[in-house]
């Protein structure tokens, strides 16, 4: 099953990050529908998106790889500014904090539009958007909470 | 030696209007505070500058000296802690006069956020950029500041079974306080119906819920030597700052930990307790940051802020006056600026309509980032 949308419900392409930044690996993976994110090569340890050296054990070696694309609702919004020219969504969209499986923790917007915002503590799995170029992180809830708009799944 | 006072305070007209460039108000600011002391630019050798960070291109800087006409100075910095930065200024002044460094010390802020072509709050959503963490933030929807303290907003009320009523609290009380306030922006009368008809911006924050961004500026002047400058003089007793460095992971909560020391430092420098402190002015951006804030800090039991908040007790005639002149909810949005104003007018007396009766000390409090830098000052009435 794949949960990677051609174009973007929610954005203007404008917003896509830049895929050769400091977060690269993780674009890198998600462009092959894997949620890439770093650890600390000699210990383990889960790390910020941007650490650079890991506060457990001292290690400055980062490695990115595959985790597991599940995780729980830390908390949720739902926003409802939609800024002209930057939000294509017509209604107010979720965003959730998710707490991962793998000990890290994203901020993330749904995969799919029409997706109820899922409470605090529900799991939810991760997908991919593409936004312009760029392959992002998103949540899917159970199937029944969406409307998966199928004719546009690839 | 004497303590480190403020002696002068001065302010622009707080604008909700775009006109003016951060530089003109910052010099307007200055030339008011040391014309309220009674100094010229000439007795000046230190001047301390503080802006808002990354989103605009006009922000003031060291250029400042220049531009606002001083003469030669021994210490002149541009300071950059996010929101912390205004009262760490104020710290740093402290510390130069008490090493004997400097005579009398400037510190300005200004911000210019308010523009002809567009709100703030579309300029905040266009600003962020595309790398990093911000930028996968931005790309998964999160634009402008609102939506992430709408996250740790969700997760406040969540943890602490609060409900809407606390945030809607604390915007009443703001607004009650910015009636007595004539600076403040915001200064009709409001009620829960009026809270809960303002428009939803990020759940569950509405637009009451959010700082109101102003073209202005706030200068304070600061000297310990009893000579210099003329008029009330309020005294710095204490500072204290704490950059807890927390991670976001898995297990992990969403705010704060680690900025009481800040306050217990303050506090300890004064020689002071908690149950010594008339007012409490912090640093509120957002309405649940007020309550966040009073718990993280200690100046509430554990668990306790939002039911004071209900009780009516943060506003005119309470227990707790927090805030006292609507804050930035209410009043004006001038980062650290907002809550130093405001202790100095009060420990000064000169509150008129909002004074709170016999208020002869102040706890003062910054906070940058998403919490994650604290900046506190204990101020008394000299
Ligand atoms: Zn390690």
């Amino acid at each position: 099953m794949t949960t990677t949308q051609l174009t973007d419900w929610l954005l203007a392409p404008g917003l896509a990050p830049d895929p050769a930044d400091s977060l690269a690996p993780l674009y890198t993976g998600a462009a092959a529908d894997e949620l890439h994110l770093p650890h600390c090569a000699a210990c383990g340890l889960a790390l910020e998106l941007e650490q650079r050296v890991c506060d457990g054990c001292g290690g400055a070696e980062v490695i990115w790889r595959a985790v597991a694309p599940a995780g729980t609702v830390h908390s949720v919004t739902v926003v409802h500014r939609r800024e002209p020219g930057l939000v294509l969504a017509e209604e107010p969209y979720p965003v959730a904090d998710i707490e991962l499986a793998s000990g890290h923790r994203l901020v993330l917007a749904p995969v799919f539009p029409g997706t109820a915002p899922p409470a605090i503590g529900d799991p939810v799995a991760i997908g991919f958007r593409r936004l312009g170029e760029v392959a992002v992180p998103g949540f899917t809830t159970a199937p029944a909470a969406h409307d998966p708009y199928p004719e546009e799944a690839s | 030696m004497n303590a480190p006072a403020i002696v002068g305070l001065g302010a622009t007209v707080m604008s909700t209007s775009p006109g003016g460039e951060a530089a003109a108000l910052a010099a307007e600011a200055v030339g008011a505070a040391l014309a309220d002391c009674g100094l010229a630019r000439s007795e000046v050798d230190g001047l301390l500058v503080g802006s808002s960070q990354g989103v605009r291109p006009d922000r003031v800087g060291v250029q400042l000296a220049a531009q606002a006409g001083f003469g030669d100075l021994r210490l002149l910095e541009h300071i950059e802690i996010k929101g912390a930065t205004t009262i760490a200024m104020v710290e740093r002044a402290v510390l130069a006069l008490r090493e004997g460094v400097v005579r009398t010390v400037v510190c300005v802020f200004a911000d210019a956020p308010v523009r002809a072509r567009g709100s703030a709050g579309s300029m905040y959503a266009h600003s962020g950029g595309n790398s990093g963490v911000r930028g996968l933030e931005r790309a998964s929807g999160l634009l402008g500041s609102v939506p992430t303290y709408a996250l740790l907003a969700a997760r406040w009320l969540h943890v602490h079974g609060g409900a809407a009523e606390d945030l809607c609290a604390v915007a009443l009380a703001a607004r009650a306080w910015a009636l007595g306030n004539p600076a403040a922006v915001q200064r009709t009368p409001l009620d829960a119906d009026g809270y809960h008809a303002s428009p939803m911006v990020a759940e569950p924050l509405r637009r009451l819920d959010c700082a109101r961004p102003v073209n202005g500026a706030v200068a304070v002047v600061l000297a310990a030597d009893p000579g210099v400058g003329e008029g009330a003089r309020v005294a710095v007793r204490g500072t204290g700052r704490a950059h807890p460095v927390r991670r976001r992971r898995t297990g992990a909560e969403s705010w704060f930990g680690g900025g009481r020391p800040a306050v217990d430092s303050a506090l300890g420098h004064a020689g002071m307790t908690r149950g010594d402190l008339d007012l409490i002015e912090l640093y509120d951006p957002f309405t649940v940051v007020t309550l966040a804030l009073l718990e993280e800090y200690a100046l509430c039991l554990p668990g306790q802020a939002g039911e004071l908040a209900r009780a009516g007790q943060l506003g005119p005639g309470g227990e707790l006056p927090t805030n006292t002149g609507g804050g930035q909810l209410s009043g004006f949005y001038l980062q650290g600026m907002t809550p130093l104003h405001e202790a100095v007018v009060q420990l000064r007396g000169a509150g008129a309509e909002r004074q709170v009766p016999g208020a002869g000390t102040a706890l003062v409090g910054g906070l940058g980032g998403r919490s994650d830098h604290h900046a506190c000052l204990v101020l008394e009435a000299a």
